[in-house]
């Protein structure tokens, strides 16, 4: 059942769609350092999105919805930094 | 033996899990999360040690196909979600299942242009590319399957596993993208 304290779907569904655009804009238009930085916090965002307004399993247990949002964000990040590297 | 009954609000009457089931969600999901993982992280290791490998591989990847296709992805994901709370589930798995095959479509299409030239060079990182890339599109048409499958008589429980695996696929792919397609 959906709870009012859920984001309601089709804003999730938006959210993501706007932040997959901004990313693909990114990569095109942005230098190494800023494409880095932007496309490792939208990619972040579109994962903790998809986990918290998606998966269902993740009211069961909030350390490991917790725990996965984090895994994914860390290799989000590891993915920005080696573009602000190395271009 | 009873056969299970499509309702509107199959989700809103049962837990999401039961029986040991939500463990063995969690497992499924953080073993797919730790496999591309670990594969993903090699693929960026071998972009920072061969930079022009990876500039050549960049050349032949088709970034706006692969836009349509994440955004195929997550729209079925969101029938996915929207099957997972309660909301008919039947028409909405078989949304999340067509998607399903649609990306799977986009990916081939992809392929079709990349193949012929990515054979021709000789770089780990295409082998990794097709590994990843194929490994998840593999997954992708397996349960799209299963959500068509399940489309046919769903039930809370089998609605909310394969929602969640289909997420944790959509995951995968939103990290896929950033390694080695925006990269």
């Amino acid at each position: 059942m959906h709870s009012s304290r859920d984001i309601p779907l089709p804003l999730v569904l938006g959210a993501l769609l706007l932040a997959t655009g901004l990313g693909l804009l990114a990569s095109t238009l942005l230098s190494p350092l800023p494409r880095g930085f932007a496309i490792a916090a939208l990619s972040g965002i579109k994962a903790a999105l998809l986990v918290i307004g998606f998966m269902r399993l993740q009211r069961e247990s909030t350390m490991l919805a917790g725990a996965l949002v984090t895994y994914a964000v860390l290799l989000s990040a590891l993915a920005g930094l080696r573009i602000a590297l190395a271009g | 033996m009873n056969a299970p009954t499509p309702t509107a609000s199959l989700a809103a009457s049962r837990p999401v899990a039961e029986g040991g089931m939500e463990l063995l969600l969690w497992i499924l999901v953080w073993s797919e999360l730790v496999v591309f993982g670990a594969l993903l992280g090699a693929f960026m290791i071998l972009g920072l040690l061969d930079p022009p490998a990876l500039a050549r591989l960049h050349a032949q990847l088709d970034l706006p196909l692969a836009g349509v296709a994440t955004a195929t992805l997550l729209g079925s994901g969101f029938f996915a979600a929207r099957a997972a709370f309660g909301r008919q589930p039947r028409w909405n798995l078989a949304a999340a299942g067509s998607g399903g095959l649609a990306f799977v479509a986009l990916k081939l299409v992809a392929y079709s242009h990349e193949i012929p030239t990515l054979a021709a060079m000789e770089s780990r990182l295409v082998e990794l590319y097709f590994l990843i890339t194929g490994f998840h599109l593999a997954h992708v048409l397996f349960v799209a399957a299963i959500l068509l499958a399940v489309a046919w008589r769903p039930t809370a429980l089998r609605v909310a596993t394969v929602a969640t695996i289909w997420h944790a696929v959509d995951l995968v792919w939103l990290l896929i993208l950033p390694v080695i397609y925006l990269g």
